[in-house]
């Protein structure tokens, strides 16, 4: 039984039946009696509202059953053989599910082991919930696996934005069907990891590239969905992997006082694992305002983790600098540029375009704090893209997948 | 059936009180079986006009439910029952009917809270999802309330205002949502009725949006309204000053208040004694160790990280010591560095120093300049660190 409660153009049936069952009575052959309590009904406009409210009650009993009624898809593979058939002949394949070298065919081949569900918008009179359009859990998660193990760390597509866009519509896809199968538990869990990982990956490689091809805010609403899904879902049961993402979503809030209080209130085996406590270590620095602290703790941090937190680190450089124009502010003092670059861990040059954008004078090997040239300029041309690396360049080329796997 | 009578007579003579008293579940009539029942319509609507036949009713078959311990039945049937208060709209320059409002939407709020408490026991239920559509249904009677214009001062139903609002806080602090609470306090802070409502309904009122003021970081305010309502909470009602206190103190520490240890002794706040003497002698170890003991306690009521900014102005006091201690207005970096290592301050160096001192210069907690090439913090001749209450 196909049951469809959730698009509009099925509550329009449901309410039609009710119609119908409401009709019946007034069809039923009127003795005097009958006629006269219809009669005697309507006058007194009672027995009218009584029916209002019993069918409240029977709306109830409907929803309810909707309830037990789930959905549970029933395809094997990755991309639906409807939906595979239809972009197939419409030409609407992307060219990471074409069977190699049919790609510059008038119309390439799908590669059935490699074609992907994609992403749609539900629509009224689109059935979203036909069970052999649904994946289950467990092909769910190797569509997962196959789109960041195949797709997103392998080194063989170029350019990575459209990796990006190719696996962030397809995970979506991939979420949209536990949404409508309510799957929740291991599987559930180990998806939305995945999908963390990955965009957290994304927002740092992709920092800073064109709106067109990486839009910070997309990222970030789906990121902070999957982080919120996810904490949720460690709520029952233990996970092998609770620690890594509790301290990842602390830094990736950096300075959220719900994402603080959140993990004060984690059982204290949590809390106390060494990934969540160095995190608490940075957000208290954060919240004491104390950058040189916080810059340094920092290097601590593995990459996933300078991913998840890397959008606070600019903004933390530039308080450095306030900090400092008021607490050094003198005409005649000077501090070494070295070293305010070692403490912003930036090379000494883009140490002093730093300065040089926020108003704090520089000349030669010399810094002069004043707090009345400091200027919280729109950091519009210097972008968070260039300091990103820490001292060694290394790091920023490392290969996408012992990332995005880490320990997993 | 007697009751049914009385309600009606009530009704009849426009008794407020009276009828919230027979719909209230604070009244022991709801522990009398004759009249759990699970299908009282009939019996209603035979007595009763509507709409109150069908609020009784429902009211009677929530009786029922909660008889039985099934709160998320006898949420559904409270929801029932307030969509009735809104139809009192129809009263017309009217307002005899709100201690009903008031009486139903706090049940409905109760409700709420047991039903999603029993879904969890179960595993089920989203947290705040019932606690949201009980405040969905308040906000229709606040609307209904604070939409009426025509009445005049005495007969209208902005007098349900504050009530309803109070109500709506709670739920709103339980689910976390205190973002909502801003048109509430706009719509108050626009009436003309505001210092006019009861003391009892304007203490909650201030306790709470005390609160919200801490939570946004607005000191000043947050110890104005939370000063207020601590001093006109009623004597007797103990618990309740001191679940004010409990947010108050950490907001007067931050302004440099200390409070007396008669005072934590008199409310069993001692959680906050050790604390206290942290702050004022700047013995961040001692604050380390308090904040640590009293943890759970603190998260709790969630405080804990307010507390945490008390460190700032611990640093400060213990500053102020060593240039107490020096008598120099050139006091060395390094006096600073050591005595954050006799509070065992771990793993903080010379460059952490120099910017927990260019943090309190910033802050206006100190008077003065950092020279990095003297190694010395220069404070002013004059008053180098100011009272705490003066600054911001």
């Amino acid at each position: 039984m196909t049951y469809s409660c959730l698009t509009t153009g099925d509550q329009s049936e449901s309410s039609l039946r009710q119609v119908t069952s409401e009709e019946l009575p007034s069809t039923r052959p009127m003795n005097k009696t009958a006629m006269s309590s219809a009669w005697h009904h309507s006058r007194r406009g009672r027995g009218h509202r009584h029916k209002e409210q019993g069918r409240v009650t029977r709306d109830r009993v409907e929803e309810q059953k909707a309830e037990d009624s789930v959905p549970h898809g029933t395809c094997m593979t990755m991309c639906p053989a409807y939906e595979l058939r239809q972009r197939e002949a419409q030409n609407r394949l992307h060219r990471f599910e074409m069977v190699a070298d049919t790609e510059r065919d008038h119309l390439p081949r799908a590669d059935v082991s490699r074609a992907v569900k994609e992403y749609s918008r539900p629509a009224a009179g689109k059935d979203s919930t036909r069970a052999s359009n649904l994946r289950p859990p467990s092909v769910l998660l190797k569509t997962v696996c196959h789109l960041v193990d195949d797709i997103a760390t392998s080194s063989t597509f170029q350019p990575w934005a459209e990796v990006y866009s190719f696996v962030f519509d397809r995970l979506r896809s991939v979420r949209q069907d536990m949404i409508i199968q309510r799957v929740s538990g291991t599987d559930c869990v180990a998806v939305l990891e995945k999908s963390v990982r990955f965009l957290l990956y994304a927002s740092y490689r992709l920092c800073g590239q064109h709106l067109q091809y990486f839009d910070p805010r997309i990222n970030d609403t789906h990121l902070q969905e999957c982080l919120s899904w996810l904490l949720e879902s460690y709520r029952d049961g233990k996970h092998q992997h609770q620690e890594e993402f509790q301290a990842l979503s602390l830094l990736y809030n950096l300075g959220s006082t719900e994402a603080i209080q959140h993990v004060l209130e984690l059982p204290e085996r949590i809390r106390s694992s060494p990934a969540v406590r160095l995190a608490l270590a940075v957000s208290r620095a954060h919240m004491e305002r104390n950058p040189v602290r916080l810059l340094h703790l920092a290097q601590r941090l593995d990459f996933i983790q300078v991913c998840a937190v890397h959008r606070h680190l600019l903004p933390c450089r530039t308080d450095l600098l306030l900090l400092y124009s008021h607490g050094h502010s003198s005409r005649n003092c000077r501090y070494p540029l070295q070293r305010l670059a070692r403490l912003l861990f930036l090379k000494d040059t883009l140490a002093a375009e730093l300065c040089q954008v926020y108003g704090v004078n520089v000349t030669g090997e010399w810094v002069n704090f004043s707090k009345s040239s400091f200027t919280d300029a729109a950091s519009g041309d210097l972008q968070c893209r260039r300091m990103h690396e820490p001292l060694d360049d290394e790091q920023w080329n490392c290969s996408a997948s012992s990332v995005i796997h880490g320990c997993a | 059936y007697q009751n049914l009578d009385v309600v009606l007579e009530a009704i009849d003579s426009r008794d407020g009180a009276f009828c919230a008293e027979m719909l209230s579940f604070k009244h022991p009539h709801v522990a009398n079986p004759r009249l759990q029942l699970s299908s009282p319509e009939e019996k209603c609507q035979q007595l009763l006009e509507p709409p109150y036949d069908e609020m009784v009713a429902a009211h009677l078959r929530c009786t029922f439910a909660v008889s039985n311990h099934d709160f998320v039945e006898a949420y559904k049937c409270q929801t029932v029952v307030v969509q009735y208060p809104l139809s009192f709209q129809a009263h017309k320059e009217e307002n005899w009917a709100l201690p009903i409002m008031f009486a139903v939407t706090l049940d409905l709020r109760i409700f709420a809270n047991n039903a999603e408490q029993q879904l969890q026991s179960k595993g089920k239920g989203k947290v705040g999802d019932m606690l949201e559509k009980a405040a969905e249904q308040l906000m229709s009677c606040f609307r209904v309330c604070a939409s009426d214009n025509r009445a005049g001062i005495d007969d209208s139903k902005k007098w349900g205002m504050l009530f309803l609002i109070n109500q709506l806080f709670k739920i709103y602090f339980k689910i976390n949502k205190l973002h909502l609470c801003k048109p509430l306090i706009r719509a108050i802070d626009s009436s003309n009725l505001k210092d006019d409502y009861s003391t009892a309904q304007r203490v909650t009122y201030k306790y709470y949006v005390g609160r919200k003021a801490m939570f946004d970081s607005d000191f000043k305010q947050a110890e104005e309204y939370l000063s207020f309502s601590f001093t006109h909470c009623h004597r007797s009602c103990q618990r309740n000053k001191r679940l004010i206190l409990i947010y108050l103190l950490p907001v007067k520490m931050l302004l440099g208040h200390m409070p007396t240890h008669q005072l934590l002794k008199k409310y069993d706040l001692m959680q906050f004694a050790d604390v206290t003497k942290a702050v004022s002698e700047g013995n961040l170890l001692l604050l380390n160790e308090a904040l640590v003991k009293h943890e759970t306690f603190f998260i709790r009521c969630g405080i804990f990280l307010i507390l945490e900014k008390l460190k700032i102005i611990t640093y400060r006091n213990l500053f102020k010591k060593v240039y107490h201690l020096l008598k120099t207005h050139q006091l060395p970096l390094d006096a600073f560095l050591v005595a954050l290592k006799m509070m065992k301050v771990e793993d903080v160096d010379i460059d952490e120093v120099q910017c927990i001192l260019a943090n309190l210069i910033y802050m206006g907690h100190i008077k003065g300049y950092i020279s990095h090439q003297h190694q010395k913090l220069v404070v002013s001749k004059q008053n180098p660190f100011p009272p705490l209450s003066s600054v911001s």
